[in-house]
């Protein structure tokens, strides 16, 4: 029986799919008719999925993913990768070529039928491309109607390489609220052990630091910014080459640098 | 048309309208979330690879279900890869030795390349586990180890009990204050 005491306490529980099995029925019971406790449990719902992010981020083997986009035709109505691989002459011409090779190995009779139908099968194809095409507008339209409904994207400074690290590159996302940041650089040289890249978040001319960090073997890395205030409040951003543990103040060669 | 410029939710859109392109590169957004988890839950790498595929397979076949308003792509992806793990290490009855099911060793880590990946999701992403190691480090070890064993395990509360050999109603106050905490932090937070 339903009653109508809302079951805010068991909600936690039940987004982590813990609680015992009648507990369960009760609430999903419960959930059915009370929108206030759906409210609750997607909230719940979101915490949970978000508790995945906290593991180390593992690449799965590259195999992986094709025999993903392989798998798509074999069982499902939807066309898959094997069709997505065909080119337009595949899935277009040449089976209106083996149509009329069809009907060269055909009775006379049957070709007469086919021919006629050709006029009939030509007007049904030009019928269904410009559906397709029409489709495909309409199905770009709703992408950019809801790109348009997404909230402010988080801010994103880019850093460009100096004169001593010209190919470099790097990113700062600043979260929404102007208060976290992650610094991601790219193609920056190799140090030895006994220096460190160091983040200056600068604001009227004082440099701050902002983090010390090394990179990975792929002269990849990325590190979480910390900062005495929001990060939006800084008018630029750049990077030099420190001792190991950094620096008061910048003492070596600036590598990347940009402006929010 | 660059599919790495849409949206989670056009995405999946497109993928209800039978575009693996779109499957394609939500795999390379998530692919890695769904992977890792089923990894920690399984710890056997053949199995969480088997989890993965089916994870997006089944996002191909229902995707017109997916509702926005309801959860994230990612939420809703997460939650189909841990309910699967799970069913998969209950029907298995025992995990591989050896293997860590806690918190503990979640410490922050470079991000390495990811290839596929834009670099400004992989920052996002990285930001996002920072913040969620950075909350569930403030949680107390108790509420810490439940958790953990709700979460990885797919223990019921009694289950949970049993194996800390606490009262259940310790247990059950220790998941709510958990859950409660880091809802505080990082929902409302959004």
């Amino acid at each position: 029986m339903v009653n109508n005491l809302h079951v805010s306490e068991s909600i936690p529980a039940y987004a982590l799919a813990c609680l015992e099995a009648d507990e369960a029925k009760r609430v999903a019971e419960h959930l059915a008719t009370c929108e206030l406790c759906r409210a609750e449990l997607q909230s719940y719902q979101e915490v949970a999925g978000q508790m995945a992010y906290a593991l180390p981020q593992l690449e799965p083997p590259q195999a992986l993913k094709a025999a993903l986009l392989e798998r798509l035709p074999a069982v499902s109505g939807k066309p898959g990768a094997a069709d997505r691989r065909a080119t337009w002459w595949q899935r277009n011409v040449r089976p209106a070529v083996q149509l009329q090779a069809e009907q060269e190995r055909r009775p006379a009779g049957k070709r007469d039928r086919l021919l006629r139908l050709a006029p009939a099968w030509a007007l049904a194809s030009l019928v269904l491309i410009l559906f397709l095409g029409a489709s495909n507008v309409l199905l770009w339209q709703q992408v950019g109607d809801l790109r348009a409904s997404q909230p402010a994207p988080m801010k994103v400074v880019a850093l460009t390489g100096s004169q001593v690290a010209p190919t470099a590159s790097g990113l700062i996302v600043i979260s929404k609220d102007g208060r976290h940041g992650t610094l991601v650089v790219d193609e920056l040289p190799a140090l030895d052990e006994a220096r460190q890249y160091q983040l200056w978040l600068i604001q009227d001319g004082t440099r701050t630091s902002g983090a010390v960090f090394s990179l990975g073997p792929e002269g990849y890395g990325s590190v979480w910014v910390s900062s005495p205030q929001p990060l939006i409040n800084y008018s630029s951003f750049g990077i030099t080459i420190e001792p190991k543990g950094g620096s008061p103040g910048p003492t070596g060669d600036k590598v990347l640098g940009g402006d929010l | 048309m660059n599919f790495k410029t849409v949206d989670d939710v056009a995405l999946i859109r497109l993928i209800a309208q039978a575009s693996p392109e779109a499957l394609s590169e939500l795999y390379d957004r998530y692919g890695r979330l769904v992977y890792s988890l089923a990894l920690h839950i399984l710890g056997e790498a053949e199995t969480a690879e088997e989890v993965t595929q089916d994870v997006f397979f089944r996002v191909w076949e229902k995707a017109e279900t997916y509702r926005a308003e309801q959860a994230k792509v990612s939420t809703w992806l997460s939650s189909i890869g841990r309910n699967r793990s799970i069913d998969l290490l209950r029907a298995r009855g025992v995990r591989p030795e050896g293997h860590s099911l806690g918190w503990e060793e979640l410490t922050p880590t470079a991000m390495p390349r990811h290839e596929g990946l834009d670099p400004e999701d992989g920052a996002m992403q990285a930001m996002q586990g920072e913040r969620v190691r950075a909350a569930i480090a403030s949680l107390p070890a108790e509420q810490r180890v439940a958790l953990a064993l709700a979460f990885f395990r797919g223990y019921s509360h009694s289950q949970i009990a049993e194996e800390l050999d606490e009262p259940l109603g310790t247990v059950k106050t220790r998941i709510r204050m958990a859950m409660q905490k880091l809802r505080s932090l990082l929902v409302e937070e959004l």
